[in-house]
């Protein structure tokens, strides 16, 4: 099980940030993802693999006011 | 005072006239602002500075409470001044039609309580974020996108924008492409509002977390980023 902004979420072996993102259809383009307090950047969604127990936020990026 | 008969005992009488000598700095007249302004005014903060270089545009009618078919191409600080003194003379406005920079935030920031992140793009944002730090004062926080928007209180030094905008050269965000639902402006400024009255009387608010606020899925989430 992981964390993904703060809700429990099950956690599958070779998880990566971007099967996650693909796995849970976040419809935003363009967003922020920080895993154990860590920032992500978006050319490492592909091989920063989740670890069960992780905690992932992913927030918007968005600055409209 | 029969103006602020109903605030009681939500508010008390004591705090009542502490927030008649606080002074908020508004920056940013549009969307959240507007709303922000509005709910400062009508509960008794005795001093806003408010803050924007632009004029209302047709498009900003779908949310801008300021805006009106009447004030398209006037300044928007125009409208907050003439709004506040309609709804609460007893509000001191500053009003000054200028964006934020480096060179005049010193002095928009000075002698301010509390300062509300309105702004509507990231580098205006950081630069607030960054000055009021060196001004030793929290910072209210918002942003919205089509139907969220997000709250967090900032203390001097704890830089969140620092996760919000981790790429302080990026451009591109949600709501170019998500536009802005007047009652996602609404609702965040509310809690824009709220956030900044209880800092102002001491309460207890949001501290190192981030509310969330979805609209369209009827849900809010309040994350611990610190």
């Amino acid at each position: 099980m992981i964390r993904l902004n703060t809700e429990d979420y099950p956690w599958k072996s070779g998880m990566t940030v971007r099967s996650l993102l693909d796995e849970k259809v976040f419809t935003f383009r363009h967003i922020i993802v920080r895993v154990n307090g860590e920032y992500v950047p978006e050319e490492e969604y592909e091989t920063q693999l989740i670890q069960d127990g992780d905690d992932v936020i992913v927030l918007h990026l968005m600055a409209g006011g | 005072m029969q103006r602020y008969l109903r605030n009681h005992d939500a508010i008390s009488e004591a705090e009542q006239a502490v927030l008649s000598e606080k002074r908020v700095l508004v920056i940013g007249c549009g969307g959240l602002g507007g709303y922000v302004i509005e709910c400062l005014a009508r509960i008794g903060v005795g001093h806003l500075r408010v803050v924007d270089g632009d004029v209302f545009e047709e498009s900003n009618l779908n949310r801008q409470l300021l805006s009106s078919t009447m004030n398209l191409g006037r300044p928007k600080i125009l409208a907050a001044q003439q709004r506040v003194m309609a709804v609460n003379p007893l509000v001191e406005v500053e009003a000054f039609q200028t964006s934020l920079t480096a060179k005049n935030s010193i002095e928009l920031l000075a002698g301010c309580d509390v300062a509300v992140d309105a702004l509507d793009n990231i580098q205006s944002r950081l630069l607030l974020q960054h000055a009021a730090k060196n001004a030793g004062i929290p910072l209210v926080h918002a942003a919205v996108a089509g139907w969220v928007g997000r709250v967090c209180v900032i203390q001097p030094g704890q830089d969140l924008l620092n996760i919000f905008y981790p790429n302080n050269n990026e451009v591109s965000a949600e709501e170019q492409e998500m536009g802005t639902l007047s009652f996602t402006a609404a609702l965040t400024a509310s809690w824009q509002a709220a956030e900044t009255v209880k800092l102002l009387l001491g309460k207890p608010g949001l501290d190192g977390e981030v509310l969330i606020i979805d609209l369209l899925h009827a849900k809010s989430t309040k994350i611990k980023l610190l």
